[in-house]
């Protein structure tokens, strides 16, 4: 009798450790379907390259206030230079956030490609415009030619860099 | 100019807990990106804390006691132990983001590079934690503080529409361009800073330090009712001030100087460093609230000596939580953490502490063993009960928001 009860339970445990394992290998089965190359799916993609887009048309429409001040003599030049730093580094987040990217298709790589173009083209006008700041705070870049002569000149590659990257973000579905 | 200072106490807790740093900041992102859409938050919690605040400074005169004292004794060590941790964890990011702050600040009136005025900022805290007589700091940080009224000033200066910012004020909705669950996450995060746990802490062994007695309810009043409200009116005015500005330019507010820009714009180079001297100001306030509330809270628990009013010499290991608190901030800023991003974490997580905070309160509010005939009136009491259900779903809803949202990205 005790016997059969033994044989019972044993039936039991070796039932339950069966279990424990299946469930444990279902655990590894998953974290390993998890362990593939990071994809995206084109709808995310674009959202991704919007996002970037929209961070660099900010750190752009900012560049243009903070230059359009200091030429008013509205702002000094440490502010400036702190608003110009503070924009590089989004532009420099935008940047990482496409290069980053793994996209799913075709259409999602032109776009990211577009993208990545439109984002360093913000990107110079902002250290341009560093360096015509700092110019005009006294620095001494008299003779070179990549300082924008003045605040008009400085605005107006800033405007054709925002509208190449406004195209970019209708071309990504942005607003 | 006496009655004025006699709130500096008020003035003071209020700046901190509605200008510091990250609402600086958090306020100049809802501003350009949900306008004044969700300014009822903000009048929500004045009206808060102006209730918390007035019942903590009540049980302060009355019964002599601070905050966290009567949350040992009415919460118990392990209830109040655990409330102590997730304060005390709150507090020292809180700090930790001051400091940063007080940088950020001398980085943009200086440009020089911020991980070089961590340490002088953090030197002269100390300093001034160490040195300075409590009624003479909060005199001076507090009074300096309201140099912020300069967004208040620069929001008339522009000119703005003053139709259409109401219009986004009432009816309170998200802007159609973006995800209400955002919209919730920046409501739960406005609500927490404004309600946030050190506020009272302070505010109630502010009360202790300075002796307050039955006698001067009228002055606890006065505190929080012109305090909390010019806090909570900077808070609007640098969200309208971006809101004007920032939103129709489609700008995403990210960093300290562009909440400056509309200033800049409205008043030129006088009014930009108006303002920049109140940040500084409003940073070194927090920075001293929060690095005094670490003191308080880990001394009133376990029953050491406290206050500024003690020498340090008496209250040694209160001012040693103090010193270790600020040594901890600079050890987690030089690894170039953005003290921006941490001051939000801690907004978000102050949400979820707020119950173990305010419940004990309303409980010893309601005491007449403490307080004799000062206890809490019915109307108190009901809209008192109204904010703790609000304070729980806050609580309730604050991690799930932050994940939700990629803390409102």
């Amino acid at each position: 009798m005790r016997a059969r009860a033994r044989r019972a339970d044993h039936r039991d445990v070796t039932r339950q450790t069966g279990r424990r394992r299946a469930a444990a290998l279902a655990v590894v089965a998953l974290a390993l379907a998890g362990c593939v190359p990071s994809r995206q799916e084109p709808g995310q993609a674009t959202a991704a390259v919007a996002d970037a887009l929209a961070e660099a048309t900010s750190a752009g429409e900012t560049t243009r206030i903070a230059v359009g001040l200091l030429d008013d003599g509205r702002i000094t030049g440490p502010v400036a230079d702190t608003v110009l730093l503070d924009q590089l580094r989004v532009l420099d987040d935008a940047e990482s956030a496409l290069t980053t990217l793994v996209p799913p298709d075709a259409a999602s790589s032109a776009r990211r490609t577009t993208g990545l173009d439109a984002v360093g083209d913000v990107s110079d006008a902002v250290v341009a415009a560093r360096a015509w700041a700092a110019a005009r705070s006294g620095g001494d870049l008299a003779g070179d030619d990549s300082v924008p002569a003045s605040a008009d000149d400085l605005l107006a590659e800033l405007t054709t860099a925002l509208d190449a990257t406004d195209a970019a973000l209708a071309e990504a579905g942005g607003p | 100019m006496k009655k004025l200072l006699a709130a500096a106490l008020g003035i003071l807790t209020a700046v901190g807990g509605f200008v510091d740093i990250g609402d600086l900041v958090t306020n100049a992102v809802v501003g350009s990106r949900f306008g004044m859409s969700l300014a009822w938050v903000v009048v929500l919690g004045v009206v808060g804390i102006v209730l918390f605040a007035s019942m903590a400074g009540r049980v302060a005169a009355v019964s002599g006691r601070a905050t966290f004292e009567i949350v040992r004794e009415r919460l118990g060590p392990r209830a109040a132990g655990a409330n102590l941790l997730a304060s005390f964890a709150i507090n020292l990011l809180t700090l930790t983001a001051e400091v940063g702050g007080i940088a950020l600040a001398l980085h943009l009136a200086s440009s020089v590079e911020p991980r070089l005025w961590i340490p002088v900022a953090a030197l002269a805290v100390w300093l001034v934690l160490w040195r300075v007589k409590f009624q003479v700091m909060e005199n001076v940080a507090g009074l300096m503080g309201l140099l912020l009224v300069g967004f208040a000033i620069a929001l008339f200066q522009l000119g703005p529409d003053w139709g259409e910012l109401l219009r986004q004020a009432v009816p309170p909705s998200p802007p159609g361009a973006e995800h209400p669950a955002s919209y919730w996450y920046y409501a739960v995060a406005l609500f927490g800073a404004a309600m946030t746990p050190y506020e009272v802490f302070f505010f109630s062994s502010g009360a202790v330090e300075e002796r307050w007695t039955a006698k001067d309810l009228g002055t606890n009043r006065v505190n929080v009712l012109l305090g909390f409200p010019l806090g909570g009116l900077l808070s609007l005015s640098i969200a309208a001030c971006a809101a004007v500005v920032l939103l129709p330019a489609g700008i995403e507010v990210s960093s300290l100087s562009q909440v400056v820009l509309p200033v800049a714009q409205a008043g030129g180079v006088l009014l930009l460093a108006v303002v920049i001297l109140g940040i500084v100001a409003a940073t070194f306030g927090a920075a001293l609230e929060t690095a005094l509330s670490s003191g308080y809270t880990l001394a009133q628990y376990l029953g050491w000596s406290w206050g500024k009013f003690r020498r340090p010499a008496r209250a040694a290991r209160f001012h040693l939580t103090m010193i270790v608190a600020l040594l901890l901030a600079v050890g987690i800023l030089m690894t170039s953490v953005d003290p921006v991003a941490v001051t939000e974490m801690s907004v978000v997580f102050s949400a979820v502490a707020l119950p173990l905070t305010y419940v004990p309160i309303l409980v010893v509010a309601n005491d007449p063993e403490y307080m004799g005939e000062h206890v809490n009136g019915r109307v108190v009491n009901a809209l008192g009960t109204v904010y703790l259900v609000i304070v729980v779903v806050a609580a309730v809803a604050a991690i799930p928001l932050m994940i939700a949202t990629g803390a409102g990205s």
